[in-house]
């Protein structure tokens, strides 16, 4: 992926000694790196933070390598780095500074810094922090060992395979991945690959209003995965160890359209079964993870958590935006992409007409 | 004749360059899609359709060797590049859709802003400052391919290849 699309080294023009100006970005998924491609072609210096030992965010970390080439990423990542001089401080979350929230893939941090930090000695600061943490189902047993998210347990084979975990995840005998995502359809496939005798992929209503389609659920079955609709896990079972050993199940029958405009999935009285599972996958979805709990340093969340722009992708402070999935929550590469190119113009054009009304260019 | 290449060329006799969509590695992450709108003020050049179901690819202008669209353009404002990228000159552009007609794949259409037929130029501008499309610059799954046309046809067979056999001997990719 070639972050810097527009331009090549020799195209960019420095102004002054000190460039047009100094950009930090936190979170080096798609979107930041999207952006920090757009800035070092306007000139700026750029400064990007992660708390991943590797730039690529979900790319690197989550998105099984048969989708997305790792070998791209790090050749975006590496122009970036090397012709383009963007400081990549990585193992290190942006956050502020008391009261610092656990997420997923927080594993690897060595360092905290307060994003005050950086708001105060940079120009301005763009916010990509994405989705990192997971929906629970919030039933019995789900703490049980065996219980993991669908992005714990990608990152888990991620960090594995890329050798940055000497943890192997458990060869699994069964497992029952929860959910009708493509979260909910990698981690079932990647299940599979890492040998699996049984995996059932279960969702409370059916096919038609899964969200990863029947194309991609189709493509599952045919690989050996066991489709299982209209059925939704209860509580989980563990055995004496605290290992989960099986999942109650109860069936689920379609309803009137509910506020997301698919029928709701009632539960039937009395049709409770059990599934025997060594491995539950919970991939009901992710949330949105900006740099604080809630409102700091004039930056506002929304009640789900996302960051609350205006259609400049600026935040309440204005040195600070924000981009990709923390902003408009789960989507795709192409969205974060979107959003990252988009807010990193609108900061060009506030660091440029700043500098035109200081008179300072 | 208008629109009409010389064969003298290089780019010609080679059969310049291509660009190809590679359907089986697409994870329609819509990246192509979204760096073609940044670059062209929300318009896109390369675009996704939902197929079936939660099942979406994108289409884009294939660049035909023998473009249907150049013929049929009857001011001479459809051209074909140094490189094999068949755009519109703008100035000779009257609007009329005639490309669009001829086109196999409707792919041309109309700029609400200047009323001329747009379509894909494989970046002309950044190709001008020895650049690469976007859609394959940014796409992250390898799956837009763009280069020589020899080598892209050798690519997708080899990668063809890997996929017929691979399995049957267990080779690794």
């Amino acid at each position: 992926m070639k972050f810097t699309f527009m331009c090549k080294k020799e195209m960019v023009q420095s102004a002054g000694p000190h460039g047009r100006g100094k950009v930090a970005i936190v979170g080096a998924g798609s979107a930041g790196l999207a952006a920090a491609g757009y800035l070092v072609c306007q000139g700026y210096e750029v400064d990007v933070y992660d708390k991943l030992p590797l730039p690529g965010g979900l790319m690197t970390f989550a998105i099984p390598a048969f989708r997305i080439s790792i070998k791209s990423v790090m050749e975006g990542f590496e122009d970036l780095r090397d012709n383009f001089s963007v400081k990549f401080t990585l193992n290190t979350k942006v956050f502020k500074k008391d009261g610092v929230r656990h997420d997923e893939g927080d594993e690897f941090i060595k360092n905290v810094i307060d994003l005050k930090e950086l708001v105060d000695s940079y120009d301005a600061v763009l916010i990509t922090t994405g989705t990192w943490r997971s929906r629970k189902m919030n039933i019995a047993g789900e703490d049980s060992k065996g219980v993991y998210t669908a992005l714990e347990y990608l990152f888990l084979l991620r960090s594995y395979s890329m050798g940055y975990s000497e943890h192997k995840p458990s060869k699994a005998r069964k497992v029952i991945v929860v959910g009708g995502g493509l979260s909910a359809i990698d981690a079932a496939e990647e299940s599979l690959l890492s040998g699996a005798d049984e995996v059932y992929l279960v969702y409370r209503r059916t096919i038609n209003e899964a969200p990863a389609g029947p194309f991609e659920i189709n493509r599952l079955r045919r690989l050996g995965v066991r489709w299982m609709e209209l059925a939704l896990p209860k509580k989980i079972i563990a055995d004496a160890s605290g290992r989960v050993k099986e999942v109650e199940l109860i069936r689920m029958r379609l309803g009137e359209p509910d506020s997301s405009g698919r029928p709701r999935p009632i539960p039937i009285e009395g049709s409770e079964f059990t599934l025997e599972a060594d491995i539950v996958i919970v991939a009901i979805g992710e949330l949105p993870t900006p740099p604080a709990q809630e409102e700091y340093l004039g930056i506002k969340l929304d009640r789900r958590g996302r960051i609350l722009v205006n259609e400049k992708y600026r935040t309440g402070n204005e040195k600070v935006f924000a981009a990709g999935d923390v902003v408009s929550g789960p989507s795709k590469v192409g969205n974060a992409v979107f959003l990252g190119l988009n807010a990193a113009m609108n900061m060009h054009l506030y660091l440029t007409s700043k500098r035109l009304t200081q008179g300072s260019g | 004749m208008l629109g009409k290449v010389d064969p003298n060329t290089s780019a010609v006799r080679d059969f310049g360059f291509l660009r190809a969509i590679d359907y089986d590695r697409c994870i329609a992450c819509g990246t192509c899609e979204a760096v073609c709108s940044f670059l062209n003020s929300g318009v896109t050049y390369i675009k996704l359709f939902e197929v079936s179901k939660g099942f979406s690819r994108p289409i884009s202008c294939f660049h035909c060797r023998k473009a249907p669209c150049i013929h049929a353009c009857p001011t001479g404002a459809m051209r074909k590049d140094d490189d094999g990228a068949v755009y519109i000159e703008e100035s000779k552009c009257i609007g009329c859709l005639a490309c669009l007609a001829a086109c196999p794949f409707g792919i041309p259409s109309l700029s609400s802003v200047t009323k001329t037929a747009i379509k894909c130029d494989l970046c002309k501008d950044l190709r001008g400052h020895g650049l690469e499309p976007a859609c394959y610059a940014m796409c992250p799954s390898e799956a837009i391919l763009y280069g020589k046309a020899e080598n892209v046809i050798e690519l997708l067979q080899k990668r063809s290849l890997t996929k017929v056999i691979g399995l049957r001997y267990e080779l690794s990719k």
